[in-house]
């Protein structure tokens, strides 16, 4: 009873943290649209982070400058094959299986909170498994919440220490 | 500035919830009767002995690419993320023996797969081959693995992507624990140099798992004290470890030769919460801890970061740009070795100070406090092996049927299509494991206060700084993840 007790208490204080967080970083802008042209290289996206807010549309023209590179945005099931030295680049949709189409574009609208990643999904070479960049959709809610929760989630636990010294928990 | 008063002195202590142990050994006593075996170690290693072969082979002959060779994926992928997240959190040192590193050399002391010999070597009462050195006094600590361990992190971009590497430098930790058990005592190697080994050694402090004595008493009237000199049925413990004093993980190898040889059958191999042992005995383990918790963060930031000019400093073999290795380097040790304790103490010298009870000196202070590193960082370190399994998991399958990327198709899963798993989830997963790194660091930093003060009013004053350094660890890497 009393674990339950001392576990909600801490529980209560990361949640208003949460709250305060996410209240502190919303933002809410008009909806835009992004023209992105992605250049990836060994072991690389130019540009490397991207931030767009939640609504704007995103359009993605993908340039590889050294050898055959992928492009696998987390989280919109978008999945490319970039050539080097070609205007056009393959472009699958991986929930659908393996049917790659040819494309000098494409476009996708902003959704979700926070980090998602984008990352190379042809062996490119020794570096491969590390090379990814990131997309931020603003607001981003789990980053905001994270810095409330945890930092109420501290408050909690040196609040719960004293009113245990008190001997009122 | 609050001095401590009459009352504080007088003040209850709060006491921390007595941690249960569950004797698996009396629980299921097919372990112990598994443990017994002679052959009980000669069976965990022949698995990995076997995949270590292959590692070696493979790295040696097959593709030069690092995800399409088993090398890699099996070693850098599946073998890390099995010990840093369930090996070592759940049964601390069980690695160790399994490992095949110092199989050689144990087989050279003692020239025999499962026969124990008796006789006398040193204090032992077992014949022991190889000229039984003692290790130099100096370097019995873990200041040697820190180091290799650092060094090993310097080069891990090379070391992870290319097979060749891995297998090199495992083949070179094997001819160094050989030779070494061929000049000196027992696993001096393991205890002393490996750098994997002080890394497990500091984390499976947290373990759940514990070999012990039942009773201590015991122990003390014990004049056989097999567990430590060994005797017919068992081997002297290769670690050092006397069992009537053994109350850290650090050092027990879990091998069970104690199991065998002590003559009053008073061991128990005990289940137990999470980071149950809080104390540290050196600078050398409050180290490893600081750099534990730096390269994680240099890890995090170069490995699951976007930075292709960080990509580009660690790998210089590639990149050709070794004005930026040698900042990385510089960077790295700096900031592991320096910045972090750096910072740490002037957290614990700030907590000291609030504390303000003049038992302990500020260093003693930023020692103990050093404990809060280990579940922290080991949750750290288990926040950045999940994206590594999750997103590159996949490799695995297809390397199953090409181990050496040759164009095999063994199992017929050579195609399987690279697939991260749940990849937009990882970093709510990141966030769970920090935040309950931080909860048993703010929690045991509190009862580490009371123990070093023996007041909880003062461990609560001391305790605000440290909960505050740890929520800024905590914090840097939810920014790395998710920022």
């Amino acid at each position: 009873m009393k674990k339950l007790k001392i576990i909600l208490f801490v529980a209560i204080f990361s949640l208003i943290g949460c709250c305060i967080g996410i209240g502190l970083g919303w933002t809410s802008k008009k909806p835009v649209r992004h023209n992105f042209v992605i250049k990836a290289r060994q072991y690389s996206y130019d540009p490397a982070v991207i931030v767009v807010n939640r609504g704007d549309t995103l359009n993605f023209k993908l340039v590889s400058m050294d050898v055959v590179h992928g492009f696998y945005l987390e989280g919109y099931d978008i999945d490319c094959e970039i050539h080097p030295n070609q205007k056009t680049f393959k472009l699958r949709h991986p929930s659908q299986g393996h049917f790659w189409k040819d494309t000098t574009d494409f476009t996708v609208i902003a959704k979700g909170y926070g980090k998602f990643k984008y990352r190379c999904s042809h062996t490119c070479g020794t570096m491969h498994p590390f090379m990814q960049g990131e997309m931020i959709v603003e607001p981003n809610v789990p980053y905001h919440a994270s810095w409330g929760g945890f930092v109420g989630f501290m408050i909690g636990m040196i609040s719960m220490f004293y009113l245990m010294i008190k001997k009122k928990l | 500035m609050t001095k401590k008063t009459d009352n504080e002195e007088h003040e209850e202590l709060v006491l921390e919830p007595e941690g249960f142990r569950i004797n698996l050994f009396k629980k299921f006593p097919l372990i112990k009767k598994f443990a017994k075996l002679k052959g009980f170690q000669f069976f965990l290693i022949l698995p990995s002995l076997f995949i270590f072969y292959i590692i070696i082979i493979s790295g040696l002959i097959g593709t030069p690419l690092g995800n399409r060779n088993i090398a890699i994926v099996v070693l850098w992928i599946l073998w890390w993320f099995l010990l840093i997240a369930i090996l070592v959190p759940l049964l601390g040192r069980t690695w160790c023996a399994m490992c095949p590193l110092p199989w050689f050399g144990d087989l050279f002391q003692r020239m025999s797969f499962f026969k124990v010999r008796t006789g006398k070597t040193n204090y032992l009462r077992n014949k022991m081959f190889g000229l039984n050195l003692t290790w130099p006094k100096r370097l019995k600590n873990i200041w040697l693995p820190n180091i290799n361990f650092l060094i090993l992190c310097t080069f891990s971009a090379i070391l992870v992507t290319r097979p060749f590497v891995s297998s090199f430098v495992v083949s070179m930790m094997l001819i160094v624990a050989t030779v070494l058990a061929v000049i000196f005592r027992q696993r001096a190697f393991c205890s002393h140099v490996c750098p994997v080994s002080g890394f497990i050694g500091l984390y499976s402090k947290t373990a759940m798992l514990e070999l012990r004595s039942n009773d201590k008493d015991v122990c003390k009237n014990c004049t056989d004290k097999g567990c430590l000199r060994g005797n017919e049925n068992g081997w002297g413990c290769p670690w050092f470890e006397y069992m009537g004093k053994l109350d850290r993980n650090n050092n027990c190898g879990l091998c069970m030769e104690c199991v065998k040889s002590c003559p009053n059958d008073n061991i128990a191999l005990n289940f137990r919460p999470f980071a149950t042992e809080t104390t540290l005995k050196g600078y050398d383990e409050a180290w490893k801890g600081f750099i534990d918790v730096g390269t994680s963060h240099a890890y995090s930031l170069i490995y699951l970061g976007s930075s292709g000019i960080l990509k580009d400093w660690v790998n210089p073999t590639q990149s050709n740009n070794w004005t930026g290795f040698f900042t990385y380097v510089i960077i790295l040790w700096l900031f592991s070795l320096v910045v972090v304790p750096g910072i740490f103490f002037l957290f614990t010298s700030l907590s000291h100070k609030l504390a303000n009870t003049g038992r302990v000196s500020r260093m003693e202070a930023f020692k103990a406090y050093s404990y809060i590193l280990i579940p922290l960082g080991l949750l750290a370190w288990i926040a950045f092996s999940v994206p590594l399994l999750l997103v590159n998991g996949s490799y695995i399958v297809s390397v199953i049927s090409d181990p050496l990327g040759w164009g095999w198709n063994l199992f017929g899963t050579r195609d399987f299509q690279w697939h991260p798993v749940i990849p937009e989830y990882i970093g709510f997963i990141q966030i769970a494991l920090l935040l309950i790194g931080l909860g048993y660091a703010i929690y045991k930093g509190f009862f580490i206060g009371q123990r070093l003060y023996n007041s909880p009013t003062a461990a609560f004053r001391g305790l605000i700084p440290v909960a505050v350094f740890s929520t800024v660890i905590a914090l840097a890497f939810i920014m790395l993840y998710i920022g």
